[in-house]
């Protein structure tokens, strides 16, 4: 009897099934069912139903298979897993619910089979495992990228795969040499430190940063994200990094290096976040901020910072999912999310303007919502060890949020001072408060819900952390400075409106080199490289030509008896034994 | 659902300003008071986080708009740049 039923595998597994499904009403429930089966064994395990308890600090193993020698682990389980795994389903359900509309049903198993594999890496006991679902992640999201269908979104596809295997490659090596000088293939805290020794631990650190889009190696998220079918980024934004995260505080938890390059992931993506012209482009910087805060809080690495990094990753799972649901309904019905497209949206999707609202002040950490509870435990912690410079860029990255998240992003989308949309916008509306799918709207309903939940009642989520919680968030003076620093953000937005309205434009990322050297080398093996095979080619050919016509000449020709070629063959294998003996 | 289509821009811009007079007011008060407890001596200074949102706000955008100058291109500059040329046929 198996000692637990993984929800990973009950998710990825059923996935496959959804194409298969003859009616169309039953493979839409099926479709909504199976996230709740993941929620449900979560549930039971919680409960006790497998015959063990889960507390803090204490970790389950079910089960261990022998491998080569290895003893693998497929299965962990401890609170830090637990909470990862709950707010996975969660997000997951909320996700399939806005999916429900979609007609291609492979999409869903994509999606399906990428959820069930990040519950798998979350899961892991062993390295191997971990590195198995993290290539099965690497995969699942190329095919809802694919499935958007436009060009541009196969080429961000493909550097996508590309990004994500040379992550893949590094915590391969870094796992290999990790190994093969420890012998152990356990998924715990990795040794660390600075020369050759730790090389195998540097190299999976590198895997992680880059599948965490910490700056500066986040270019893949903001091109690949914003490319996506509306959808298929809502799931995007919520696995890859988040998962990368739960592997940094498993493997890294207090390496100083996660603390200055997370704060300055937080940072620098604002900044770029400001040129931004697409709504999504424009959330998708805001995904390598948050997952800063994360990184740094991993780096700070003590209780309260790794508490704080936990629970910032289960917020932020639900807002950002939240924010992409409440761009997509604008995409979807009027098939852009460029803001100097869009404008005056107000009167046409008013609950998806509040919806995002309720969003945007979850990111920027407004008291009395989600962010507001985990974001400062990380702030808390910065200030705690008494690095004031940590803390003024954290809370200066929380400016930044609030003004483009909580502001720019619904202002250029929804209102922009016009009363109607541009007119080949208005074109795509009805006449009516509710333009998009109210499925839609009642899973952007639901992470609403959570959001506001979790920020009044943050009890349940600490509860769940891993280590106690001994942390306040409503102090006056943290509510009461927040609160007026957002005040005055908005302030200083409304003098410097007309500065970061939309303008068509495409803001260059750090991905620049490689690109350009990429679209380089694709030049040059598309031209003088296949020149020069062609070159060589026609020689080679040229030059057989030569000698079968040289040995077609009658004179030579007689002079090729049988016994005359063999005993050239003979020679020939005597003159190699020789000098083969020769050079022993 | 109509109410909900008209957006209340009267009422929110006059409880925006009192909030923010309110909390002007209040930061001194408290600040005298001795109200607040903070980790950093900076923190304590009059209006802080008042002025850190503004100015930080303001400078955010300004700076981000002065690094636009040099990396704002054309929506298609790969594109152009790359033509088919990009992996994808």
């Amino acid at each position: 009897m198996m000692a637990w039923l993984h929800p990973g595998v009950v998710i990825a597994l059923g996935g496959l099934a959804i194409p298969w499904i003859p009616w169309r009403r039953v493979r839409q429930v099926y479709f909504l069912v199976l996230p709740l089966m993941g929620l449900v064994i979560l549930g039971l395990t919680s409960w006790g139903f497998f015959g063990f308890s889960i507390s803090q600090s204490k970790v389950q193993v079910p089960f261990s298979i022998p491998f080569l020698g290895y003893s693998l682990q497929p299965v962990r389980i401890h609170a830090l897993s637990l909470l990862f795994g709950y707010v996975y389903v969660i997000a997951a359900f909320c996700m399939n619910l806005y999916a429900l509309g979609v007609k291609n049903d492979w999409e869903h198993t994509a999606a399906m089979i990428y959820v069930g594999s990040a519950l798998g890496a979350v899961f892991a006991g062993d390295l191997f495992t971990l590195f198995f679902c993290l290539e099965i992640m690497s995969w699942a999201p190329f095919f809802l990228l694919l499935f958007r269908g436009t060009k541009k979104a196969m080429g961000a596809a493909l550097r996508y795969v590309l990004w994500h295997h040379f992550s893949g490659v590094c915590i391969l090596f870094g796992i290999l040499i990790h190994v093969h000088a420890t012998g152990s293939l356990a998924f715990g805290p990795l040794p660390w430190g600075y020369g050759k020794d730790f090389l195998g631990s540097h190299l999976i650190l590198f895997g992680f940063i880059i599948n965490a889009a910490t700056a500066p190696f986040h270019a893949w998220l903001a091109d690949s994200y914003s490319e996506a079918s509306p959808s298929g980024s809502v799931y995007m934004t919520a696995y890859t990094t988040k998962t990368a995260v739960f592997c940094l505080i498993v493997a890294f938890s207090g390496v100083k290096l996660l603390m200055w390059a997370g704060v300055i992931s937080a940072v620098f993506s604002v900044f770029m976040a400001v040129l931004e012209n697409d709504g999504r482009r424009l959330l998708s910087y805001h995904i390598v901020s948050q997952v800063g805060y994360m990184v740094c809080g991993v780096g700070i690495g003590t209780a309260m910072a790794i508490n704080g990094a936990a629970a910032h990753a289960f917020c932020h799972i639900i807002y950002k999912a939240l924010l992409y649901m409440g761009v997509g309904c604008p995409l979807l019905v009027v098939g852009t999310a460029k803001f100097h497209r869009l404008g005056g949206l107000y009167r046409y999707m008013p609950i998806a303007f509040w919806l995002t609202i309720i969003g945007g002040l979850s990111i920027s950490a407004f008291p009395l919502f989600s962010g507001f509870v985990s974001k400062t435990m990380t702030i808390e912690a910065a200030e705690r060890i008494h690095q004031p410079l940590v803390y003024l860029m954290l809370e200066g990255a929380s400016i930044g949020t609030f003004l483009h998240t909580g502001l720019k992003l619904p202002w250029n989308i929804w209102l922009q001072e016009r009363e109607e949309p541009p007119p080949e916008i208005r074109a795509r509306l009805k006449d009516s408060a509710v333009n998009s799918p109210v499925h839609m709207l009642g899973a952007m309903g639901i992470l609403a819900f959570l959001c506001v939940f979790i920020g009044i009642y943050p009890k349940i989520l600490y509860a769940m952390l891993p280590y106690p919680v001994e942390f306040v968030p409503y102090t006056f003076t943290r509510v009461f400075s927040l609160t007026q620093m957002f005040i005055f953000t908005f302030l200083g937005f409304w003098v410097l409106r007309k500065l970061i309205k939309g303008h068509a434009g495409f803001v260059l990322d750090t991905d620049w080199p490689l690109r350009i050297a990429g679209g380089r080398l694709i030049r040059f093996c598309s031209g003088p490289l296949k020149a020069l095979g062609a070159f060589l080619d026609r020689r080679v050919t040229q030059a057989a030509s030569w000698t079968v016509a040289a040995f077609r000449k009658p004179l030579v020709e007689a002079a090729l008896t049988p016994r005359f070629v063999g005993a050239g063959m003979l020679a020939a294998i005597v003159l190699f034994v020789l000098f083969v003996v020769r050079n022993l | 659902m109509h109410w909900l289509r008209i957006y209340p821009k009267r009422t929110l811009w006059r409880l925006y300003w009192g909030v923010l007079v309110l909390s002007l007011i209040l930061d001194a008060l408290a600040l005298y008071a001795h109200a607040f407890h903070y980790h950093f001596k900076f923190q304590y200074t009059l209006e802080f986080f008042a002025l850190f949102g503004f100015f930080g706000c303001m400078l955010l955008i300004l700076i981000a708009k002065g690094i636009g100058l040099f990396i704002v291109k054309e929506e298609d500059y790969y594109q152009r740049r790359a033509p088919q040329e990009n992996g994808v046929q």
